[in-house]
């Protein structure tokens, strides 16, 4: 069964608008039983590595709907995290709102970011898009280095020299470590829930039609633009409040880790993770931090892990374009058909 | 303020551009895929051309097996990886070349480590006095290979048999193979041609800027900027504005407020050019 055949196949499945698919159902459940299984066991190491998997995971969700849906290669989704994380910085030392205020605010600029910078890509095919987000995560890298995030110091970048730095406090509802990995675990079942639904609903046929070719999206009534635009937009707004999380979990971020090459990392895992399952955004998320985590608990060099993804990479595009995830949800058919015919 | 001395320092930057421009529009033109593991590739070579120097062996041995070993590594990607990816879309085939450069990249930081370096060639103590500012041979090196190169590849696509089967491979794949083009030879031979390119133009960013395995990668955007100016198409418009990158580069040195932003230089350029050209150049994009 084809990726395309799988997104096709669902919306059909549940003609009902007002119905709750299970497909959207089943987020919660999982992520409840990983976050209680985490929460419960992990100790603080890993508790802060889970929280910045769950994080990515939400912005490597944007990606798998921009590569998964759309066919579109954004190499840019780890500078627009950065863009989010600037934005919550900023607005969190200037007026020390609550923290979901900043992260919302973080969320919009990214999404108007990756909105302006997919408008080039409205009109153009695949490779331009790669090569215009390239750039942009390369000037990101330029921008960010040259800026660094805002700590808590005056003016428009917010820098402060030596003492005066701050740290940016966690929500009200989660201080500690647990409660705030809890409290990012649910806002990225949210962002989960609303991706998945956008992949069943309208928006997702759209896509697809989109995706098959733009003149039939065209014959078939579909506003190209708008549905394109539409997810950049999100992808965009995924990474933003990806970025806040990331701010929220340390209190601030170091400008040296926003590099081009986070990007590439980032696109290559959500392949390697799988983009048409909504839980290969969080096997990527997962191998993108847990992975790495694991290698230093053992004392293996990290670039190990870079080297692990890149053949992971070639291996996924090559052999199984669903990634892990495709191959785990084909399992589970296989398994579940087998106990329908006894 | 006087300009001369940066613009001659950009136009030795802007060489080592024009010929990875070069290099990677030939990959692009013969085959379609668009290489993002160029800058790796180079700097694979230039890594172990230092490691030879270390070890004392004379300069024109680690020059050689640099050059070698960035042919090699691309000649087994191009022979043995790529035609697995051959019948997809142009963005994929480019993404499996991001897995190479990957996995160049982990395994200069394992064996290498990231510590800044810099390659040193006895041509860097050597110099012209032009104007009053001195010009290393290192970058008559590279001006010279740059024109040398890009006119070469022009006579060898132009009149040889390769360069025939290259460009009807450029035009249309599937009728090139009814026609009894040897696709998997021809594109071979694009790849060893690129990693020959990539193998010097390592070598030479690593001596005038330095060498380090995720800055030599990053090579690959200004000469994918250069590329894109030249249309993906045109080698002399690709190499002229590779060097016109390299010297935008460097003027913007002595501008105090913009000095820290000018390595985004070659990134604006080529997110211009891209929204510029892009729609008219999208005839060399169709998909292969």
């Amino acid at each position: 069964m084809t990726a395309q055949n799988q997104t096709l196949a669902r919306p059909m499945a549940s003609p009902s608008a007002i119905r709750v698919p299970r497909e959207v159902l089943v987020i919660p459940v999982v992520m409840a039983v990983f976050t209680a299984a985490v929460a419960l066991l992990a100790n603080s190491f890993w508790l802060t590595a889970a929280t910045s998997a769950v994080a990515l995971s939400l912005s490597v969700t944007g990606l798998a709907i921009l590569y998964g849906q759309l066919g579109l290669v954004s190499l840019c989704q780890f500078a627009l995290v950065g863009v989010g994380g600037w934005v919550t910085l900023r607005i969190g030392h200037a007026w020390h709102p609550p923290f979901e205020v900043s992260m919302l605010s973080g969320g919009i600029v990214a999404a108007l970011v990756g909105l302006i910078f997919g408008i080039p890509a409205l009109r153009l095919r695949g490779l331009y898009l790669a090569l215009v987000t390239l750039m942009l995560a390369g000037g990101f890298q330029t921008i960010i280095g040259a800026w660094g995030f805002p700590d808590g110091g005056p003016g428009f970048l917010g820098r402060a020299d030596g003492a005066g730095r701050a740290m940016l406090s966690r929500p009200d509802l989660a201080q500690d470590s647990v409660p705030y990995f809890v409290y990012v675990s649910i806002v990225a079942t949210i962002g989960l829930v609303i991706s998945q639904w956008h992949k069943l609903a309208r928006p997702g046929r759209a896509w697809a039609l989109i995706r098959k070719g733009e003149h039939v999206a065209i014959a078939s009534g579909v506003n190209v633009l708008t549905y394109k635009a539409w997810a950049f937009a999100l992808s965009g707004f995924l990474a933003g409040i990806a970025g806040a999380l990331l701010a929220g979990n340390v209190g601030q971020l170091d400008g040296r880790a926003f590099t081009a090459f986070e990007s590439l990392n980032l696109f290559a895992l959500a392949v390697v993770g799988g983009v048409y399952n909504w839980y290969g955004a969080l096997i990527a998320g997962l191998l993108l931090r847990a992975v790495p985590a694991l290698l230093t608990d053992l004392g293996i060099d990290g670039y190990v892990t870079i080297g692990i993804f890149g053949v992971a990479l070639f291996q996924a595009l090559a052999t199984a374009p669903a990634g892990i995830a495709g191959q785990i949800s084909g399992l589970i058919a296989r398994l579940t058909r087998k106990g329908q015919k006894p | 303020m006087n300009f001369l001395p940066f613009i001659i320092s950009g136009l030795g930057i802007g060489a080592v551009y024009a010929l990875s421009g070069v290099g990677l529009l030939v990959l692009f033109r013969a085959t379609g895929v668009l290489n993002f593991a160029f800058g790796a590739i180079g700097a694979v070579g230039a890594h172990v051309a230092w490691q030879l120097m270390e070890w004392d062996y004379p300069l024109a041995l680690a020059i050689l097996a640099a050059v070698l070993v960035s042919t090699l590594v691309s000649f087994l990607y191009g022979r043995f990886l790529a035609p697995l990816l051959s019948y997809r879309d142009t963005v994929v085939r480019a993404v499996g070349t991001l897995a190479l450069a990957l996995f160049l990249i982990a395994l200069m930081g394992v064996v290498w480590g990231e510590l800044p370096r810099r390659l040193q060639f006895p041509t860097d103590q050597m110099y012209l006095t032009l104007f009053g500012v001195r010009l290393t041979f290192t970058r008559i090196i590279a001006l010279v290979l740059a024109i040398v190169v890009v006119g070469g590849i022009t006579v060898l696509l132009g009149t040889t048999r390769l360069g025939l089967d290259m460009r009807a491979l450029a035009n249309d794949r599937d009728l090139s193979a009814i026609l009894g083009v040897r696709i998997t030879r021809t594109e071979t031979a694009a790849w060893i041609i690129t990693g020959i390119f990539a193998g010097l133009g390592g070598l030479l960013l690593a001596d005038l800027v330095r060498l380090q395995g995720t800055f030599l990668t990053f090579l690959v955007i200004p000469a994918i900027a250069a590329a894109i100016l030249g249309q993906l198409r045109s080698l002399w418009v690709t190499a002229f504005a590779g060097l016109g990158i390299g010297v935008a580069e460097a003027l913007l040195t002595p501008i105090d407020w913009i000095s820290p932003y000018r390595s985004a230089t070659p990134f604006v350029i080529a997110l211009i050019a891209v929204m510029i050209l892009g729609s008219t150049a999208q005839a060399a994009l169709k998909d292969r």
